[in-house]
């Protein structure tokens, strides 16, 4: 046995009880990734649902909301910069479009919620076709300052139509029905785990190898026959479609939005937020993109606004998240996900051990 | 217009010494500027000390932060380091209130006090502040000196020698983390100095009052391309003058209710030109081997 494989024994040596066919077939259907986000979708309605009964912070509902609705742009961000390793700053212009697509639609023209979802994603896709071909011509840190500039005509674009906009409880129509403010939650992680099980599927599929293989050579990916530039545009469309839909899912949860305030969704510091959860949750996982995002936004609202003396001091926690985000990116590139998986692996190694110790080494 | 200019020749050193944009760059400005007022309403200071204390200080955190963050990070590279500056902003926005104290507003006097009209054919006369005139006076002092400095002295030699090849610079026996240093102070202390320049227009200090100014500051960058020093700085002077051009033409046409779209029309234009020549106006372009 060589020395890797030695090393790495644990992870080779999985049990897997045969015995059992019941708890075997659970174990199976726990590990499929769909099922997965489908649970985490549950929980978290139940957490919703808690909220609204006060039986948990009543606060947390919205918090939660906001936040998961922010982890539909980062998963969009981690498929651009992780599988095809592109990065925009364009995010906050983004969302833009699914704001001013439910303010134009929904209160406007009065029609339903599906068409502003599908106006927000149409006309994302047009933004993402550009941004797509600018990309075939512009690499790498230029193409994040360009996406930026983009990003900021989007923003003074927005200043100039309709600075503020806000969508009022009569116009927040759901299948004709009014959508109260504590359904917000169950509406986000709908689309949360629709958008999580897509971009999964996407990863895995000959799709997601091609963004791959464009990622780490671009040459070498031509040269086995992906085209480039179907798959870029591929990746940006999707990544402002995403976008366009956290924007239409702040509209409905948040209500309000103004394009003149320096930290809000347009603003620069959105893009760079969503950058940095991609980065602290692992730029290849999605549910790392999701934690990233709950550390960046959620942990800030759901956790720290419940202890007084941190309520009072918010700043703490953006310095915090700083320090966080410069240490990740200077001894942990991969990470939190990274991070997870080493210790994931050490521990096993550690049972391993334990086991060789108690009953000797199994020599099969 | 001048603070643009300054702000974007603080950028391109940085970029092309580092080899990275720095997103922190308006909050260390900021930073400077909120202890230039510091000096003034608590130490009550005049204005000609409380310029070099702040720009001496952005420079000690410019300086800072890549002595202490870029040199020792182990696996820091191009788009490690655009997260680094961007965890920096986080930082100092969260500091600026614990150092400075959070009720209080900032507020920055005019370098020199008082203004005058000029008589212009039509309805408005244009009032122009001697401060205004004190800011390009500076701009037009400092911008040209650090390109003869960039241009002639052996200083300049380096950080030119940096920016094409850092690792043949080292072998040349250039201090390499000398230069990125220097850089990193220069570009503090010209953040500092634009963002009081600024403060002293528009009176009252917030952190994030000099972002609209960076992010004109990397459009001109790509704009000019960063691959020299001089690109960069000329489309920051020539993008303000667009900009109002843009809006007289629509005056003289008597649409002034467009002119609030000129940002977005010039951007545009911008854009269209850097897809036409993505290597920028001035830039040279560099071919890839594979």
């Amino acid at each position: 046995m060589n020395r890797y494989l030695q090393k790495n024994y644990a992870l080779f040596n999985r049990e897997v009880k045969t015995d059992d066919k019941f708890t075997e077939g659970i174990r199976k259907l726990v590990r499929t990734p769909s099922l997965q986000y489908l649970l985490f979708g549950v929980l978290m309605c139940v957490v919703g649902f808690l909220a609204t009964q006060k039986i948990l912070p009543y606060s947390w509902q919205s918090a939660f909301a906001s936040t998961f609705a922010y982890a539909i742009a980062s998963i969009g961000f981690c498929l651009l910069m992780g599988y095809s390793g592109l990065a925009s700053l364009g995010t906050g212009g983004f969302i833009g479009i699914g704001t001013y697509a439910v303010h134009y639609v929904m209160v406007e023209a009065k029609l339903p919620f599906f068409v502003a979802l599908l106006a927000a994603i149409g006309v994302s896709v047009l933004i993402g076709l550009i941004v797509g071909f600018i990309s075939l011509r512009i690499e790498g840190i230029y193409l994040v300052i360009l996406t930026l500039a983009l990003s900021e005509i989007l923003k003074t674009l927005y200043a100039a139509i309709e600075p503020k906009l806000t969508l009022s409880m009569k116009d927040a129509l759901i299948f004709g029905q009014r959508l109260p403010t504590t359904m917000s939650l169950t509406l986000v992680m709908v689309f949360l785990v629709i958008v999580m099980i897509i971009t999964s599927n996407l990863i895995n599929s000959p799709t997601g190898r091609a963004m791959l293989a464009m990622k780490n050579s671009t040459a070498a990916a031509q040269a086995m026959g992906i085209s480039l530039i179907k798959y870029r545009l591929m990746s940006f469309v999707i990544c402002t479609a995403y976008a366009s839909i956290t924007g239409v899912m702040l509209m409905m949860v948040m209500r309000s939005a103004d394009a003149t305030d320096p930290t809000g969704y347009y603003a620069l510091i959105t893009s760079l937020n969503i950058l940095a959860a991609v980065i602290i949750g692992g730029y290849k996982s999605i549910w790392g993109a999701v934690f990233g995002t709950f550390i960046m936004y959620g942990i800030k609202l759901v956790i720290f606004n419940q202890i007084p003396f941190l309520a009072n001091n918010s700043l703490i926690i953006t310095l915090a998240s700083g320090v966080l985000v410069i240490i990740i990116a200077m001894y942990y590139p991969g990470g939190l996900a990274q991070l997870l998986l080493e210790a994931k692996t050490k521990i096993s190694a550690i049972i391993k051990k334990m086991k060789e110790d108690k009953y000797g080494k199994d020599l099969g | 217009m001048c603070v643009t200019a300054i702000v974007t020749l603080a950028i391109t050193l940085i970029f092309r010494t580092s080899f990275t944009t720095n997103f922190a760059q308006g909050v260390i400005s900021a930073f400077g500027a909120y202890v230039a007022s510091f000096v003034i309403t608590k130490w009550e200071f005049p204005v000609l000390i409380a310029i070099p204390v702040s720009m001496i200080v952005s420079m000690g955190v410019a300086i800072l932060v890549d002595v202490g963050l870029f040199r020792r990070g182990r696996y820091v590279n191009a788009l490690s380091k655009q997260i680094i500056t961007m965890g920096l902003i986080s930082i100092v926005t969260g500091l600026t209130p614990v150092i400075f104290g959070e009720v209080e507003q900032y507020m920055i006097n005019s370098i020199v006090k008082d203004n005058f009209t000029i008589d212009v054919p039509g309805d408005v006369d244009i009032s122009v502040t001697y401060n205004a005139l004190v800011c390009v006076a500076i701009t037009a002092v400092i911008i040209p000196l650090i390109f003869i400095l960039l241009r002639y002295s052996k200083w300049g030699l380096s950080v030119r020698a940096t920016a094409s090849n850092e690792y043949i610079a080292g072998m040349m026996g250039i201090n390499t983390h000398v230069v990125t240093a220097v850089s990193w102070g220069l570009a503090g202390a010209l953040g500092a100095l634009a963002a009081y320049m600024r403060a002293s227009e528009v009176k009252v200090v917030t952190t994030y009052f000099m972002t609209d100014y960076q992010v004109s500051a990397f459009l001109a960058g790509i704009l000019g391309g960063f691959s020299t020093f001089h690109g960069p700085v000329i489309c920051a002077l020539l993008i303000p003058l667009a900009e109002n051009l843009v809006m007289a033409i629509f005056n003289i046409l008597g649409l002034s209710e467009l002119t609030r779209w000129s940002k977005v029309i010039i951007y545009a234009i911008a854009l269209v030109i850097i897809f036409a020549k993505p290597q920028g106006i001035f830039g040279k372009k560099i071919e890839k081997k594979v």
